[in-house]
């Protein structure tokens, strides 16, 4: 048994409660998918083919049998990984989780730059308003994280593509990477993150192109997460600014400028991490409207390509991985959290 | 998507111990006229209101018909005729702006009031009683909350079919989690106040406990959540229409006719575009206010740091 307190131990007690969580969530995704009014496949195809087609589908899924049957069924299936073959025109047979496991380096790319653009914009105006609390420009920070977050994701996105693809021509206007092939082969498939093949590949100029290409859709992304990283980090700022150590410092004569960024600054963190996780809903939610606006091929294409083609089993496996995720995602922030501050080990 | 945190408990003790709610927090608005939270929330009111009455007189303020197809080439530009352009069918843009107030309103009223509807009391109950009922009830709305919104939503309308008032149950769902949170909390908080003993000494029942004592003060915390989780069901029933769950065409939905007019954009045609984000913005940063605004007055800790 590890020691209690210890890092391993804390992290193995957040493995252990992350597991209801995942099981709540699989089980509300499959009140939603297979016991609201009326069943998927008729949801989905009906007008479009004969009873009898639909009928022998839902055989096929096995839909057909009373919940309590397909239940366990359900959840052995996610456990074992095996969500099914696809019923859609593009990737008919392909095993589901194969082809998400293609499109998920896309998102994964995606919310990274989006996080990385969040982080910069939203810490950076988050300290030039908590230090300069109440003038001018913490009005205007303020006023900033309580505006940004109600712009439409696939809005802003959208204007950003008209003033700087379509007007500037600085970016390319969708897309991961050129459309043409044969003069612009796309990196070779290792990672399947276009920025980190390229480099892995030695070819600056293919990274240039898949950073291009990134910019506008992490950009989109991150400025409307950042008004969040921007009200916290000055609330917390300001919080620890007026605290007793700070002060001391103060007293001490230490400039101000090194008092924030020293002292105040480290402290004002810690809150932010913890409620990072909760972020991650908000991140994935937002490249879905993303990837759509950009024709950004990942997660959220895919399932909404899914429900066009009407691909049952697609759109389920699709939306179960998203839920992998986020409770992989929140486990992780807490063992950064348990590691940054020991204090919540316990 | 994003609330806000609710205002901590212990914040809020000393207004909740002498207050009767809704009343108060009237009271204040009014005399907080000058300071920058009674700004914010009388913007608030102000846009809320305009929209309000927008939707309930399209009719009579619209200058054309929403659906009315005019013959001259489509994708006209805003001129005098059409204040913010045409479609790319030829229907007049600015017309159907002002309808399009009405879908969201309606769709924001059924989702956002149904989910208050069964997440308070849910929430009532399970921060008074307390015990393996609470434990349940919080593990099982954390993990929704965690789960992102418009996945989930887009779920419960892919299977419920279009319409407003599916959409309306879709967005429910996401919200259900947030006003349970909320009057959870704080029901926490107030259950352990000396009314709420003295009331159990003289014999009360848990049922009045929870309805005539706890209920009317846990109200309070509500508006701030209402109106910030107003708007982010817009901005949702937005994001589902923009992606061809939430409504059918050709209703005039401002998610849908930026939708619509996004393959126009590449050609210069921004107006179709450009509009319907600028109304659906209007409102939001209108509802953002107010509950930023109602935040920092129903608050006393905030407002102390501010003086």
């Amino acid at each position: 048994m590890p020691k209690q307190g210890s890092l391993l131990a804390y992290t193995v007690s957040r493995l252990i409660l992350a597991l209801p969580t995942l099981l709540v969530l699989l089980t509300v995704l499959f009140l939603v998918l297979r016991i609201l009014p009326g069943d998927p496949i008729s949801a989905l195809e009906a007008g479009r083919r004969s009873t009898r087609d639909i009928a022998a589908d839902k055989a096929r899924l096995g839909l057909n049998l009373p919940w309590w049957v397909q239940y366990p069924v359900y959840l052995s299936q996610v456990f074992s990984g095996n969500f099914g073959t696809s019923l859609g025109q593009i990737y008919l047979g392909q095993p589901v989780l194969q082809v998400i496991l293609q499109k998920l380096p896309a998102t994964i790319e995606l919310a990274t730059g989006a996080m990385l653009v969040a982080t910069l914009v939203g810490v950076g105006t988050g300290i030039i308003a908590g230090s300069r609390r109440d003038r001018p420009p913490d009005i205007v920070v303020r006023l900033y994280g309580s505006i940004i977050w109600v712009i439409p994701v696939f809005w802003l996105g959208l204007m950003l593509q008209l003033v700087f693809a379509v007007g500037l021509h600085w970016f390319p206007p969708n897309l991961r990477y050129e459309p043409d092939p044969v003069f612009f082969p796309p990196p070779s498939h290792l990672t399947g993150l276009y920025t980190l093949d390229s480099l892995l590949e030695g070819r600056i100029d293919k990274l240039a192109i898949s950073l291009a290409h990134l910019a506008l859709p992490s950009l989109t992304l991150g400025l409307v997460l950042s008004g969040f990283f921007t009200r916290t980090v000055r609330a917390n700022l300001l919080r620890t600014i007026n605290s007793d150590y700070v002060e001391a410092a103060r007293a001490r004569g230490i400039r101000e400028r090194y008092i924030v960024y020293r002292y105040a600054f480290r402290n004002a963190l810690i809150p932010v991490v913890t409620i990072l996780g909760l972020q991650f809903a908000i991140l994935f939610a937002g490249a879905v409207l993303t990837e759509r606006t950009f024709s950004w091929d990942g997660m959220g294409t895919l399932l909404l390509t899914s429900i066009d083609s009407r691909d049952y089993p697609m759109i389920q496996g699709t939306v179960i991985v998203y839920a992998i995720i986020i409770v992989a995602i929140s486990v992780v922030i807490d063992v950064i959290n348990g590691f940054i501050d020991p204090r919540v080990r316990y | 998507m994003g609330i806000v945190k609710p205002a901590e408990a212990e914040d809020t003790e000393k207004l909740v111990r002498s207050s009767s709610s809704i009343g108060t927090i009237l009271n204040l608005l009014l005399q907080d006229r000058r300071t920058l939270a009674g700004v914010l929330s009388w913007v608030g009111i102000g846009v809320l209101v305009s929209f309000v009455v927008i939707a309930i007189f399209a009719y009579p303020l619209a200058p054309y018909d929403p659906q009315r197809i005019f013959l001259t080439p489509p994708n006209q530009p805003p001129s005098l005729q059409h204040l913010m352009g045409t479609d790319d069918l030829g229907r007049d843009l600015f017309s159907r702006m002002l309808y399009g107030a009405r879908t969201s309103l309606e769709i924001m009223t059924i989702g956002v009031f149904l989910a208050l509807a069964i997440g308070f009391p849910i929430g009532l109950v399970s921060g008074y009683l307390g015990g393996k009922l609470d434990r349940v009830l919080v593990l099982v709305m954390d993990s929704v909350y965690a789960f992102p919104g418009l996945l989930l939503a887009a779920m419960v309308a892919l299977f419920l079919g279009k319409g407003v008032f599916n959409v309306g149950i879709a967005i429910t769902v996401i919200y259900v989690p947030t006003y349970f949170r909320v009057t959870r909390n704080q029901t926490l908080s107030v259950r352990e106040e000396t009314y709420v003993d003295a009331a159990r000494a003289l014999g009360a029942g848990n049922w009045t406990v929870i309805w005539s004592y706890i209920a009317y003060n846990v109200l309070i915390s509500i508006p701030v959540v209402f109106s910030l989780s107003a708007a982010d069901a817009i901005l949702t029933a937005a994001g589902l229409s923009f992606l061809g769950l939430g409504l059918e065409r050709p209703t005039p939905d401002w998610g849908l006719d930026l939708s619509d007019a996004q393959k126009f954009l590449t050609s210069g045609v921004w107006w179709s575009s450009f509009f319907p984000g600028v109304m659906i913005i209007i409102l939001t940063v209108g509802l953002s206010f107010l509950g930023e605004g109602l935040n920092d007055i129903v608050n006393p800790l905030l407002r102390k740091e501010r003086a």
